[in-house]
């Protein structure tokens, strides 16, 4: 009985050995994807909108790949944890570029990690890169704590910036690199304006200082994807009819969807699949359409169709559901499509 | 292939991880199955919530320290009271799990920011440092001695503690010092294993032990055997598949658990 004992066992765990080895060399088999080779470089993205801005920016550049660390279907990013294949990957990429300002959570613990990784990081760029982009101000902060760590060092940098609308060239800039630590609405890519300047902070960003790179393939790119964002994206006149109007929102990121177009926010909800509201928002927030006369409510149809329902029945405001673009195909134009896609459902809800 | 896999130096510290964690959770687990604290455990887990709550609320960068100070008072006062007897210690347990749970989550999930916290629900043992593993040696080292000084008198204690103390043994307090190591043990690893699995991974091995153990060293020996088996496999099978640990490790652990559940009915 004893030895029976023993070699149940050892028979059970070899078994659940042998199985576990069979299933996993199947599922390996079956999911084997594309390494990048020891001479390319891998630059790795943290989501949707830096993945996209990043492959417009190397598409057909020798040398380069681009893999993107979250699955399209992930929920929202603030709590994504890496997997296996992300920190396998994460060890063999040159570059991490990252939308930044809190939104990938990990951050620091890849950064302790891999300290000889480069990280572009695209909110943080913007937020200090005033001088550069101009675009300071349109930073939306949700909280004034500003724990001002400033490890400050100067830099000799050449920078590709936009100057105005559609107007770009290569300058030459000294610029301060502070660390900021506050609690920031980062979901910046939803105005187009501050996407233009993500792509500039991530062509900055790998592009090696070269007095000729106006003539390299990646700056070609830059240019290129710049202008057609600059030319594709239609607002269909939402700019000047939404300018100054009162709109409400169902998730931060359309804090940016009106920033873009003009329009004050008077009342934030911000919604996801965590998220549980408590009877007193949700008749704050109604009383704050109501007093301010608000005619739309911009929300994400997965977390906010349930709270869009009770709004309309209870105000006369109108619950448009657009797309944050968190998720996506991957596909290098989808950028434009969802946005043009979002103004379009704007402009027919008016 | 595992050459491939030991290149990656987060896997040789999970990998460790696992290898100090696991063995610890088979030996404690088999004196929370014998004493009948599996829900005390599963308390404790959730009482997490609360320590980071509390820590946020004070400002404590760490909320680790928080979450292992609240866990032991939390573990000391559910010992209080159930001392006195004034109702069932299981739905004494339940009441404080429960209260603490949902003044955890209501903390946390103020202002909407429960996302952020809720990474601890399902853990991450790829992103342990080498501070966070020397934790767990220390944690390790005491646990192994406290067990080798006081593990004949808990034995007496989960068999009959009315004839314990006639023994004089002191029980009130080793049971204190037992309830205070639970806590640590789980409140250290659980940002590694997440709230929802912890408890599995505390009850699974041992309960499987006891399956088919005729004496207390069989059933100890046989759920550390357990506990280390499914942790390793579960760490390299969740490397290869990119599935997520702790889930990965407690799959392991039940199919071990239903196996010596079948060869022990039958025997």
């Amino acid at each position: 009985m004893l030895k029976n004992k023993y070699l149940f066992v050892l028979l059970l765990l070899c078994s659940i050995t042998v199985v576990c080895s069979i299933g996993t060399f199947f599922y390996v088999k079956l999911n084997n994807e594309q390494v990048a080779s020891e001479d390319e470089i891998l630059v790795m993205t943290s989501c949707n909108p830096v993945y996209i801005a990043t492959l417009n920016i190397l598409d057909g550049v020798e040398g380069y790949r681009v893999q993107n660390l979250s699955q399209p279907t992930t929920g929202c990013l603030h709590d994504y944890t890496l997997t296996t294949e992300d920190m396998k990957n994460l060890s063999k990429a040159d570059v991490l570029v990252v939308n930044g300002g809190g939104m990938e959570g990990y951050l620091d613990d890849v950064m302790e990690a891999y300290p000889d990784l480069k990280i572009i990081d695209t909110y943080e760029d913007i937020e200090h890169s005033n001088g550069i982009f101009g675009m300071d101000s349109l930073l939306i902060e949700e909280e004034e704590e500003h724990d001002h760590e400033e490890h400050e060092h100067e830099e000799d940098d050449e920078r590709l910036h936009l100057e105005g609308k559609g107007d770009h060239e290569v300058v030459d800039e000294v610029s301060d690199h502070h660390h900021h630590d506050h609690g920031a609405n980062s979901h910046i890519w939803m105005d187009d304006r501050l996407f233009k300047c993500q792509v500039v902070s991530i062509a900055n960003g790998l592009m090696e200082p070269n007095p000729n790179r106006e003539e390299t393939p990646m700056s070609k790119n830059f240019f290129e994807y710049s202008q057609k964002l600059e030319n594709d994206i239609d607002k269909q006149g939402l700019d000047k009819t939404l300018a100054g109007s009162n709109v409400a929102i169902l998730h931060e990121a359309f804090a940016y969807t009106a920033q873009s177009v003009g329009a004050n926010v008077v009342a934030t909800m911000d919604l996801d699949e965590e998220r549980q509201v408590s009877a007193g928002e949700v008749s704050e927030f109604i009383n704050e359409i109501k007093e301010h006369d608000v005619k739309l409510v911009f929300a994400e149809y997965d977390y906010g169709k349930s709270m869009g329902d009770l709004i309309e029945e209870q105000t006369d405001a109108k619950v448009v559901y657009l797309e944050t673009l968190v998720h996506g195909d991957y596909d290098a134009d989808s950028y434009i499509a969802v946005q043009n896609s979002n103004y379009a459902k704007i402009k027919n809800a008016l | 292939m595992f050459s491939e896999m030991f290149s990656y130096s987060f896997m040789i510290r999970a990998t460790i991880a696992i290898l100090l964690i696991s063995p610890l959770f088979g030996m404690v687990g088999t004196m929370i199955v014998q004493k009948r604290m599996a829900y005390f455990s599963d308390a404790l887990g959730h009482s997490a919530l609360t320590g980071i709550a509390a820590g946020v609320i004070m400002g404590i960068a760490n909320t680790t320290v928080s979450m292992i100070i609240f866990g032991i008072c939390f573990a000391l006062l559910l010992n209080y009271i159930s001392r006195k007897g004034l109702s069932s210690s299981d739905t004494l347990i339940s009441v404080f799990a429960s209260c603490a749970t949902a003044l955890g989550l209501a903390i946390l999930s103020r202002g909407g920011s429960f996302s952020n916290y809720s990474a601890i629900l399902v853990g991450d043992i790829l992103s342990i440092t080498v501070a966070e593993i020397i934790q767990l040696v220390v944690l390790f080292a005491v646990i192994l001695v406290f067990w080798c000084i006081s593990i004949n008198r808990l034995t007496a204690i989960s068999i009959h503690a009315t004839l314990a103390k006639s023994r004089s043994i002191s029980v009130r307090v080793i049971e204190d010092a037992f309830a205070v190591l639970i806590a640590l043990l789980v409140m250290l690893s659980i940002k590694w294993v997440g709230i929802l699995l912890i408890n599995a991974l505390l009850i699974l091995p041992a309960a499987s032990s006891r399956n088919i153990s005729e004496n207390f060293r069989e059933y100890t020996y046989f759920s550390m055997i357990f506990s280390i088996f499914s942790g390793i496999v579960g760490l390299f099978v969740s490397y290869f598949t990119d599935m997520a640990t702790g889930p990965m490790i407690v799959i392991i652990a039940s199919v071990i658990y239903f196996a010596t559940y079948i060869y022990g009915k039958d025997r």
